[in-house]
């Protein structure tokens, strides 16, 4: 039907061996009934040669029975060649995988060597280049967007940072020091004002010892 | 065949006239559409004549001497085609085909047992759907040909199969 009213862009998707393997089939299918239709007089013949027995037609008995066996090796024969329509079709059908796995293979390979053929060695060398190229032109608009430092500015920074800790570090002993110069306000002189100017006398000649002692 | 079993309005005598009250019709139409359908069912038969209905037991009850006329037959018939459960076969529309799953139901069980069974791609006879081996439990079973070859149709119809005709040789393959 499809070949007389199909328009022809429809492509059957029946191929030839589907037609054969249908003709098989077929075959097979009449065989089948054929047999269904030899049982069927099986069974009546026997029927038939129980009744005459009982009737004491024995020759009559004797030929059906006859007949009978006959078609039980027509029936054995059909079901030989019903063994190997069975086996013809299984063949074939087999046959028509093995050419869908053969054409995969095929169509897998074809594919393969496309993708291989779109990298060349060449291009890859190429394109990692390229990779690389854009990967660094990448950075150096990070460091212009985000302002960072080259690396002279970076070591730059490191050393101020060095230096502020330094001072900090600084700052906290002398304030420790101060304190204790608060503490040690001079004591209200206990002697006399005369015997202190001598004792001054003698301090401002031991100063500078005693400075270069403190100082060490 | 089967025997079916009968609903009660089978043995209730006005069941056999088409009423005239427009919602009790409705009804009774209802009831018809469903015996009709369990009928065919049950006995396995999708072919009905119109001609001859009044010998099978389904549109007559001698138990209580009622038939539906032919007219009430065609009525409930039409009613049935118009949900795709029966087709008249000729322009007379004497012989019907009834549809207990309509054809879209039929395609869909068929093209599911070829799934189950690994028969996708590959070609199957008629012969082997309706009378295999391996289709003995299948709701399908022993279908009539007439309407197996219309629910392939419709597979057709959808891309999953394609019937194929050749010399006497009659078989469908799916994909």
């Amino acid at each position: 039907m499809g070949a007389i009213f199909g328009k022809q862009k429809v492509k059957s998707r029946v191929t030839e061996q589907d037609r054969a393997i249908l003709q098989l089939k077929q075959q097979r299918d009449k065989l089948k009934l054929y047999q269904k239709r030899i049982q069927s007089t099986l069974d009546k013949d026997t029927e038939i040669a129980r009744t005459l027995l009982r009737d004491g037609k024995k020759d009559r008995a004797r030929l059906i029975l006859r007949k009978k066996k006959y078609q039980e090796q027509l029936l054995s024969t059909a079901d030989s060649q019903l063994e190997n329509l069975e086996k013809l079709t299984h063949d074939l059908e087999f046959a028509v995988i093995e050419t869908q796995v053969i054409d995969g293979l095929r169509i897998g390979n074809e594919a393969l060597k496309k993708a291989n053929a779109v990298f060349s060695i060449d291009e890859i060398e190429q394109i990692m280049d390229e990779t690389r190229e854009g990967v660094e032109k990448q950075k150096e608009i990070d460091e212009m967007i985000s302002g960072a430092l080259s690396d002279q500015d970076e070591e730059d920074v490191l050393a101020e940072l060095d230096s502020i800790i330094k001072e900090q570090t600084k700052q906290a002993e002398p304030a420790a020091t101060e304190d204790e110069d608060m503490e040690e306000l001079p004591d209200v002189p206990s002697e006399d004002p005369e015997e202190r100017a001598a004792a001054k006398k003698k301090e401002k000649v031991s100063r500078h010892k005693e400075k270069v002692a403190v100082e060490a | 065949m089967a025997e079916i079993e009968w609903p009660w309005q089978y043995s209730f005598p006005p069941f056999f006239t088409i009423q005239p009250h427009a919602e009790t019709k409705a009804r009774q139409l209802q009831a018809w559409r469903t015996l009709v359908l369990n009928f065919h069912k049950v006995s396995k038969q999708s072919l009905l004549d119109v001609r001859e209905a009044h010998q099978n037991s389904l549109f007559s009850n001698s138990s209580i001497d009622r038939k539906l006329p032919v007219e009430g037959i065609l009525l409930v018939l039409e009613d049935l085609q118009k949900t795709g459960n029966a087709e008249p076969l000729d322009k007379t529309r004497n012989r019907w085909l009834i549809y207990w799953h309509t054809l879209e139901e039929w395609a869909a069980l068929i093209y599911s047992w070829a799934q189950a069974s690994g028969s996708l791609n590959s070609v199957c006879t008629f012969f082997e759907l309706v009378s295999g081996d391996d289709t003995t439990d299948q709701e399908f079973y022993g279908l009539d040909q007439e309407v197996l070859s219309r629910a392939l149709q419709v597979l057709e119809s959808q891309k999953k199969a394609e019937i194929i005709s050749f010399d006497d040789n009659q078989g469908v393959k799916f994909f």
